[in-house]
């Protein structure tokens, strides 16, 4: 059977319906969670005169209830549209979102890309010599990557490389250059936990029957691993892929505030300074319906990755 | 099947001085809790790490209660001393420090430790350079040039060995605070988070994977659901939201890792019982009439202790890591109290000037979190060897 034939389409519309109503949770969640705190988002170390504050609550649409405000946002939401900053005049949380996304994907992207690149290979030579140096070499800087915070390596990385040797910017992207401090600080603790996890699990599978077949066949060891061990160790990697992009998304928070870069993750940190209910509320559903994407992406990708899963029968 | 003969004249008693041999693994033959400790204790890197977090422990609460300084006061001439210096000798026995960066001229007392400020007498800002008139000499400080140049009666002074700053032996930061006391607080801050998801852990996932995995049916579907909604965003921004709500603070932080941080445990739990319950001592517990949370406390969590125990030691690194990360981004503890992550980007601010502020919050966060992943390792191993690479 193809994989196509293999997803079957009730399963999708499960899938899909699902994930509906988690975005429906997490909108109302956020719409009770930014009306529960306390003092209006107007009120400012400034006093604004009552008439002002009156007609501002009548712009934005506060002086309606709750539950027609609760509405609004929701078929807002669902055509897209976030509604307008708080706290920024004339912007709203679209235009926010879509200036930051394109610093935030080109280095989460990167970020991924060398968690792959970087992580798997040195997971699997790490197997390929178990017990010796480059094992010993590779477990020894992938358990400080896990262990060392991701701010701790940008700043100690920022100081080092661009402070003191001046080798990178400090700060922006308007070089190439400018890309490697962030990418590395965002990826290091995944790319750590990848090439952990390829390794025990090539060494896991190799246990396995077949291994052991191919072996009795007489193939040479590095054919076994690359060709018949590495497909099936890589399933467990794929499924780490999910929280992968969404661990990428929350580090680049502290990354982008430390290198400067003008992200959606700096918008994020900063309209949470500002107390920018709108851009706050806008932001968390562009990130939870983004990542339910990727989730649905992993799970589409395991499952061509892994013939005998089958979603079509239910448990 | 025949015995082989043992003739009487082959037992010989054994020579006194002769020790048994050594087993070739001894814990086979022991119980299997005795087995984990064994193989625990065993493992070099968890017990490093084991050490580590008790010395940790004991250094966060005593520390401070024995120290002269507090987190908080405030010494602003004595502000941004460096931990190690190289000291110039004025004199009989009269001692200074020279400050490259803010370009201040400090007194050394007899212990060693930086005391006081000098104010210069002279300060020439237009030839950059101040002048001090102490015991009798005169000293000068030249900075048109980088690093700046000290000479005490005309003559370029030479600096001394390098020497512990005994008075704030990991120096002080930009408001004159006692790092090393900071440094402390942090490391409560850190430890109180630690045992704030340990026990939410404990009581909310247990508790309720437990629950889901027993009960079963549609009671399972619903609580599984819910965690599946509260596990698809990632626990950060969940923590963010609920301090955008809360006021920033401790408590806050606590309250917040504490609402989401148990839907992994719950859902290991779930699965750990799931395939407990059909296991044939669960059936004669309830043939004999056991109620469903006599079963559920006294057969099931017990057996699922070992992964429980797992969960734990590996969910603590994660939790000290958000509140670090929160304190980090300005999210966290509110100033003047000390954690981590504040500590670290108190630090960042005076980078260029005072590198090594940084090196000690970075430095002790990275290996209280070595530490716990490694005794983590440790418990895994030991409690499932065939898993031990």
């Amino acid at each position: 059977m193809t994989s196509a034939g293999r997803i079957p389409l009730s399963w999708l519309t499960r899938r899909v319906g699902m994930m509906a109503v988690t975005l429906w949770a997490i909108i109302t969640l956020t719409f009770i969670l930014m009306h529960a705190v306390p003092g209006g988002p107007f009120v400012s170390e400034k006093m604004l005169a009552p008439e002002i504050e009156a007609a501002l609550n009548a712009k934005f649409g506060l002086d309606q209830p709750l539950w027609r405000q609760y509405l609004n946002y929701l078929s807002g939401v669902l055509t897209f549209d976030l509604g307008p900053s708080f706290k920024y005049p004339g912007v709203t949380v679209n235009q926010m979102i879509s200036e930051g996304l394109a610093v935030t994907a080109q280095t989460g992207l990167l970020a991924l890309i060398c968690v792959v690149a970087l992580g798997v290979p040195a997971g699997v030579i790490a197997a390929l010599n178990r017990g010796k140096w480059p094992d010993t070499l590779a477990m020894f800087v992938a358990t400080l990557g896990i262990a060392v915070p991701s701010y701790v390596v940008a700043t100690v990385s920022l100081y080092i490389f661009a402070l003191r040797l001046g080798w990178t910017p400090a700060f922006g992207l308007d070089d190439w250059r400018g890309y490697i401090l962030p990418v590395f600080a965002l990826s290091g603790f995944w790319m750590s936990f990848v090439a952990r996890l390829t390794r025990s699990s090539l060494l896991e599978t190799m246990e396995q029957d077949y291994i052991m077949t191919a072996r009795a066949k007489g193939l040479p060891a590095h054919t076994i691993m690359l060709r018949h061990g590495l497909r099936n160790s890589l399933i467990p990697v794929v499924t780490v892929l999910g929280p992968v992009v969404a661990n990428l998304l929350t580090g680049s928070f502290v990354i982008e505030q430390i290198f400067a870069l003008p992200g959606i993750g700096r918008h994020f940190v900063q309209s949470i300074t500002n107390r920018d209910y709108t851009a706050i509320m806008g932001i968390t559903i562009f990130y939870a319906a983004f990542l339910m994407l990727m989730l649905l992406i992993v799970d589409l990708l395991y499952l061509w990755l892994d013939p005998r899963i089958s979603y079509g029968e239910r448990k | 099947m025949t015995r082989p003969a043992i003739a009487p004249h082959m037992w010989e008693p054994l020579d006194a001085a002769a020790k048994m041999p050594d087993l070739p693994d001894q814990s086979a033959t022991r119980g299997f809790w005795q087995g984990v400790r064994y193989r625990l204790f065993r493992h070099r890197p968890a017990m490093a790490g084991l050490l580590f977090i008790i010395v940790l422990i004991l250094a966060s609460v005593f520390g401070p209660m024995i120290s002269r300084y507090s987190y908080f006061e405030q010494r602003l001439e004595l502000s941004n001393l460096p931990p190690i210096y190289r000291p110039y000798v004025v004199g009989e026995g009269r001692i200074v420090h020279v400050n490259a960066s803010n370009l201040r001229l400090y007194n050394v007392g007899a212990d060693g430790g930086i005391d006081g400020l000098l104010r210069p007498d002279d300060r020439d800002m237009v030839n950059r350079r101040s002048s001090w008139e102490i015991d009798g000499h005169a000293l000068v400080l030249d900075y048109s040039q980088r690093p700046p140049v000290l000479s005490i009666d005309g003559s370029v002074a030479e600096a001394g060995r390098l020497s512990l700053n005994r008075r704030n032996l990991f120096g002080t930061d930009q408001l004159g605070r006692d790092v090393l006391v900071r440094q402390l607080y942090g490391a409560r801050i850190s430890l109180m988070v630690a045992a704030a998801a340990v026990l939410t852990n404990f009581v909310i996932g247990v508790l309720y994977g437990g629950i889901a995995g027993y009960l079963g049916g549609r009671v399972d579907a619903v609580m599984m659901r819910i965690v599946e909604i509260v596990a698809t965003i990632p626990l950060t921004l969940y923590v963010i939201l609920m301090m955008v709500v809360l006021k920033s603070g401790l408590l806050s932080v606590v309250l917040a890792i504490g609402t989401v941080y148990w839907v992994d445990m719950a859902r290991i739990v779930r699965g750990q019982i799931l395939t407990l319950k059909s296991q044939d001592y669960v059936a004669a517990a309830r043939m004999m009439g056991g109620s469903t949370w006599r079963i559920l406390f006294r057969h099931l969590l017990p057996n699922a202790f070992g992964p429980i125990l797992v969960t734990l030691t590996m969910l603590i690194p994660s939790a000290i890591f958000i509140e670090s990360f929160m304190s980090f981004i300005g999210l966290g503890v509110t100033p003047p109290q000390a954690s981590w992550g504040t500590l670290t980007s108190e630090a960042v601010e005076t980078l260029r000037a005072y590198p090594h502020q940084l090196f000690f919050p970075a430095v002790a966060i990275s290996l209280t979190m070595l530490a716990f992943n490694f005794l983590g390792d440790g418990l895994r191993d030991a409690l499932d060897p065939r898993l031990a690479s």
